[in-house]
C-alpha cells in the first residue's frame, strides 16, 4: 500500500471520502449542442479565484488614501518584482469576470435554466452579477488617478439623480457630498472585505442549489426518449473540461497583462477640470451612453432621471424573470422572450460600441 | 506821477470798455460782469482780457452764473439768474466741460473744440479729484482767467513744468499716492530729453508725451501707454521716426529689434511683465544710453550671477581696456536673440571667433571649444536619454521616475551657461557635473526598462508555451477517457 493511499484510507475513515468519491461519479452533466455555454459559469468561478489570489498579493503594498494610493500603486508596478503583471492580471481578470459572468447569465436566460425549480439560483446568480458590478466600480477608484476619480464622481453622480433616495445614496456612497480620500477609504473597505464576504457566502449558496439541483437539462429534452438525452460524468469529464478552458483563459489572460499591461496614467487631481471623453467601464457604457440619448425633458421630468428610473425598473424586469414568464414554466416555448434577449443584446453592444467611439 | 497813473487807469478802462463793446458786438450784451468788477479793481477781470476764452467770446457770466446785461449788482448775481460764485474746486471740470464735453454745440464746433472731459474723468486725476476737493482739475495746470493757448510759450502747460507743481511736492502727494516717487521732474532734467528741452529744444519728450495729457492713465493700468508692455510702442512713437529723429542723427531700428529680441518677445508676444521694456535699461523719466562702462551693470540688474562671473573674467579688464561694451558685444544691445550653446565655439552662429582665433596661436580656442564640448555632451546626453525613455515608453513601460529626474538637467544646464560668463573650464565642469550624472542614470533607466519589455515577452513566450502544452495533454487525456467510456 502506497503513501498517497495511506492518507485517502485515513481521511476515509475520518470524512467519507468515498461518498464523495460516489458522488462525483454518479453526477451526471447533459452533454448537448449548447453545453459549451455551461462552462462560462466555471470560467467565472475561476477568475473569480484569480481575483482573490491577485488582490490579496496586491493588499500587501496597496496603501488607500488620497496621498499614498496612487503612489502605491505606481511602486506596485514600477518596484515590486512582477507587480506590474498581478496588477494588469487582476485588472484584466476584473473585466473578463464581468464578461464572462454576463455570458453566463445570457446563457441561462436563452436556456430557459432559470424557470422552476432554479428560480433562486438565477436570482443568487443576478445578485453576483450585480456584485461583480460594484467590485469592478469600487476597484476602479483604488488607484486614485484621474480617469477613476473622474469616472467615479460622474458615476456616483448618476446614482444621485434617482428620485428620493438617490441624493442620500450617492453621500452613503462618496462618505460625504464630494468624492475625496474618505470615499477611497469607503470604496477599499467594501472593495476588500464587504463585498468579497456577500460574494463568497451568495457564491456557496447558487453552488449549492446548482450540486442540489443539477445542472439544467435543455428544453427540447422535456419530451425526448431518454435514448436522445446524452450525459458526461461531472468527474473527471466535466471537471477536465472546466480545466482545459481555465488554462485557456490563463493564456489569455497572460497575453493580455503583457501585451496590454494595464495603465496607470496621472495622479487624481481633484482641482482639475475633468479630462475630455471621461466615461466609466465598458460594462456601465451602455447605460451612461443612453442616459445621453434621453432628452433634457420628458414629459416635464427631467431626461436623466426618467433614464435612471428606467434601467432600474429594466433591470427589476430582468431579475423577475422567472416570475413573469408564465409560459416557459408551463411547459411552452416562449419566442418572444428570445427576441426580447436578442434586442438587449444588440442594444447593448450598439450603445457599448457608440459610447466607445 | 499823478498824471501818469490817472492816464494808465484811463487807458485801462478804455481798454476794459472796447473788449466790452467787442464782447457786446458779438453777443449783441454789454458784458456788465467784467466792465463793473473791472471798475473796482478785479484783478481777475484784469487777466481775464488777454484770456483765450474772453477772446472767444466766453462771458464771466458762462462759467460763475448771473445775468451780465443787468446794472443792478444784486440782481446780476442773484441766484435766482443761476450766479454759482467762486465754484468749488471740484465742480471746475463740469464747468469747462459745458465746452470742452462730449456736447455738441455752435460754439465747440466754431472753436473745433475736443471733447476732453471724458478723458480727464477716466484719468488718475479725474478719479484722484472725486476723492478729494483737492485733487487736481482743469485749472491746477492750465491756470485761470488768463489761460492761453497750449502752443503760447507762456501757457503753463508749455511743455512742462506743470506737472511738477504737484508731482515734486511730497506733502500734497502724499494725500493721494503715497507710494509714488516724487522725483520724476528731477530725474527728467538729467535725462537727454530734459537737457535738450531745458536748452531750448521743444522735440524731446516732455511728461504729456509718454503720459498723454487728459487721459493720464496709472502705471499699471495695461491701457496706459506706460504700461510695461506698451511702452516699447510709446518710445518707438518718437524714436523710429525716421524724420523726428533725423536731426538727433540716433539709430531709429531700436523698436523693430527689440521686437525680434528674447526680451521683446517675452515682453510683448508672450506679455511677460517681468521682462525688461526700453525703461529697464535706460531708465524712465531719467532716460539715457548707458555708458560703456555701465552695460554689465544694466543687463546685471537682471542677470545678476552673469554680471558677477563677468566682472571676475579675464574679459572685463580686455574690455575696459578696448572700451567695448560688456555684454552687448556678444549679446547685441535691442536685438538680444536666445543664446545658445553655439555661441561658444568657431563654428556657424559661434561669437568667440569675432575676436579669437582657432589656432595655437590663440591660447583661449582650446579653453573655448572644452567648454563648448562640456556645453555640448550635457545637451546631447540629455536628447539621447529622453529619446531612449519615449522608446521604453512607447513600449509601455513605467519609466516615470527616470523622466522626471530627466527634468532637473534643465537645471544644471542653466548653471553651466550661467557659468560660460566666467571663461573657465573647472566652473562649468562642476555646475555641468549633477546634470552629466542624472543623463546617465536616465539613460541607465531607460535600457534597462527596454531590456525588461524584451525579458517579460520572453517570459510570456516561455509560460504561453507551458500553459500550451498542458491544454493538449489535457485536451488528449479527456478524449482518451471519453474513448475508454465509449468501449
Amino acid at each position: 500500500m502506497n503513501k498517497e493511499s495511506k492518507i485517502i484510507r485515513w481521511l476515509d475513515a475520518r470524512y467519507s471520502l468515498s461518498l464523495l468519491e460516489h458522488f462525483a461519479e454518479e453526477k451526471k452533466v447533459p452533454h448537448f449542442s449548447g453545453s459549451f455555454w455551461y462552462y462560462f459559469g466555471g470560467v467565472s468561478l475561476f477568475l473569480f479565484i484569480v481575483q482573490v489570489i491577485t488582490g490579496i498579493l496586491l493588499l500587501m503594498y496597496y496603501q488607500p488614501g488620497a496621498q499614498t494610493a496612487y503612489e502605491s500603486v505606481r511602486f506596485i508596478v514600477t518596484k515590486v518584482e512582477f507587480g506590474w503583471l498581478i496588477r494588469s492580471i487582476h485588472s484584466w481578470s476584473a473585466n473578463l469576470m464581468i464578461l464572462s459572468v454576463i455570458i453566463h447569465m445570457f446563457s441561462v436566460y436563452f436556456t430557459k435554466a432559470f424557470r422552476k425549480p432554479r428560480e433562486l439560483t438565477w436570482y443568487s446568480g443576478f445578485l453576483l452579477l450585480a456584485l461583480s458590478l460594484a467590485f469592478g466600480f469600487s476597484g476602479y477608484l483604488l488607484p486614485w488617478n484621474t480617469l477613476s476619480y473622474f469616472a467615479t464622481k460622474v458615476g456616483t453622480e448618476i446614482v444621485g439623480v434617482v428620485p428620493f433616495i438617490g441624493k442620500p445614496m450617492m453621500e452613503l456612497l462618496r462618505n460625504g457630498s464630494d468624492v475625496t480620500t474618505v470615499t477611497l477609504t469607503r470604496f477599499f473597505g467594501l472593495h476588500v472585505a464587504v463585498f468579497p464576504a456577500i460574494f463568497t457566502v451568495v457564491l456557496g449558496v447558487h453552488l449549492l442549489f446548482i450540486q442540489v439541483q443539477g445542472i439544467s437539462e435543455p428544453e427540447s429534452w422535456k419530451d425526448a426518449p431518454e435514448s436522445k438525452k446524452k450525459y458526461i460524468p461531472f468527474f473527471p469529464n466535466f471537471v477536465l473540461r472546466d480545466v482545459l478552458l481555465w488554462l485557456i483563459v490563463l493564456n489569455v489572460l497572460a497575453i493580455l497583462a503583457v501585451y496590454f499591461p494595464w495603465e496607470l496614467g496621472g495622479k487624481a487631481d481633484p482641482f482639475a477640470p475633468a479630462p475630455l471623453g471621461i466615461r466609466p467601464e465598458w460594462y456601465f457604457l451602455f447605460m451612461f451612453q443612453s442616459l445621453k440619448f434621453f432628452p433634457a425633458k420628458i414629459l416635464g421630468l427631467d431626461g436623466e432621471v426618467v433614464g435612471v428610473v428606467l434601467f432600474g425598473l429594466a433591470g427589476l424586469l430582468w431579475f423577475l424573470i422567472p416570475f413573469w414568464d408564465s409560459r416557459t414554466v408551463k411547459g411552452h416555448r416562449n419566442r418572444i422572450l428570445n427576441y426580447a434577449g436578442v434586442v438587449v443584446i444588440l442594444y447593448i453592444i450598439i450603445m457599448t460600441i457608440i459610447g466607445a467611439g | 506821477m499823478k498824471h501818469l497813473m490817472l492816464l494808465s487807469i484811463v487807458a485801462t478802462l478804455v481798454a476794459f470798455y472796447q473788449s466790452s463793446v467787442t464782447y457786446a458786438q458779438e453777443k449783441k450784451v454789454v458784458d456788465k460782469c467784467l466792465s463793473c468788477h473791472a471798475d473796482i479793481g478785479g484783478a481777475e477781470a484784469a487777466a481775464y482780457i488777454n484770456d483765450i476764452h474772453y477772446k472767444a467770446g466766453v462771458s464771466c457770466a458762462d462759467c460763475h452764473g448771473g445775468d451780465p446785461t443787468l446794472d443792478d449788482q444784486d440782481a446780476a448775481m442773484s441766484t435766482v439768474k443761476g450766479y454759482i460764485g467762486v465754484p468749488k474746486l471740484s465742480a471746475i471740470p463740469q464747468i469747462c466741460g459745458k465746452c470742452h464735453g462730449p456736447e455738441k454745440t455752435p460754439f465747440k464746433s466754431k472753436y473745433h473744440l475736443n471733447n476732453v472731459m471724458d478723458d480727464f474723468v477716466a484719468s488718475v486725476h479725474g478719479r484722484a479729484l472725486t476723492e478729494s476737493n483737492d485733487g487736481p482739475q482743469c485749472i491746477s495746470c492750465h491756470g485761470i482767467h488768463n489761460i492761453v493757448k497750449v502752443s503760447d510759450k507762456s501757457s503753463p502747460v508749455y511743455p512742462t513744468n506743470t506737472c511738477a507743481k504737484c508731482h515734486s511736492n511730497p506733502d500734497y502727494m502724499k494725500k493721494f499716492n503715497p507710494g509714488l516717487p516724487v522725483d520724476q521732474y528731477e530725474k527728467y532734467l538729467t535725462s537727454v530729453h530734459g537737457e535738450r528741452n531745458k536748452s531750448g529744444d521743444p522735440k524731446p519728450a516732455t511728461c504729456v508725451s509718454c503720459h498723454s495729457n487728459h487721459l493720464v492713465r496709472a502705471v499699471k493700468d495695461p491701457r496706459s501707454p506706460v504700461y510695461p508692455t506698451n511702452i516699447p510702442q510709446t518710445c518707438a512713437k518718437c524714436h523710429s521716426s525716421k524724420s523726428y529723429m533725423a536731426e538727433y542723427r540716433i539709430p531709429t531700428d531700436q523698436y523693430d529689434n527689440f521686437k525680434q529680441s528674447v526680451h521683446g518677445v517675452a515682453l510683448l508676444q508672450n506679455s511677460d511683465l517681468s521682462a525688461p521694456a526700453c525703461n529697464s535699461c535706460h531708465g524712465n523719466h531719467g532716460a539715457a544710453p548707458p555708458g560703456i562702462a555701465s552695460v554689465s551693470a544694466v543687463c546685471g540688474t537682471c542677470h545678476q550671477a552673469n554680471a558677477d562671473l563677468f566682472d571676475k573674467s579675464v574679459h572685463k579688464t580686455a574690455f575696459v581696456k578696448a572700451k567695448l561694451p560688456g555684454c552687448v558685444v556678444c549679446h547685441s544691445n535691442h536685438l538680444v536673440k536666445p543664446p545658445t550653446d553655439m555661441m561658444i565655439g568657431f563654428s556657424s552662429g559661434s561669437v568667440c571667433g569675432n575676436c579669437h582665433k582657432n589656432n595655437s596661436t590663440d591660447s583661449a580656442a582650446t579653453l573655448i571649444l572644452a567648454m563648448h564640448s562640456i556645453l555640448d555632451s550635457l545637451t546631447t546626453g540629455q536628447k539621447n536619454a529622453s529619446s531612449l525613455l519615449t522608446h521604453a515608453e512607447e513600449l509601455g513601460m513605467d519609466v516615470s521616475d527616470a523622466s522626471y529626474s530627466l527634468k532637473d538637467v534643465n537645471q544644471s544646464l542653466v548653471e553651466a551657461r550661467v557659468q560660460v560668463h566666467a571663461f573657465a573650464v573647472p566652473p562649468l565642469k562642476d555646475a555641468a557635473e549633477p546634470g552629466l550624472k542624472i543623463v546617465a542614470d536616465a539613460q541607465k533607466s531607460a535600457l534597462s526598462a527596454i531590456n525588461e519589455y524584451y525579458f517579460r515577452r520572453q517570459g510570456l513566450g516561455v509560460a504561453t508555451l507551458v500553459i500550451t502544452l498542458l491544454v493538449i495533454l489535457l485536451y488528449l487525456k479527456i478524449k482518451q477517457i471519453e474513448r475508454k467510456k465509449a468501449r
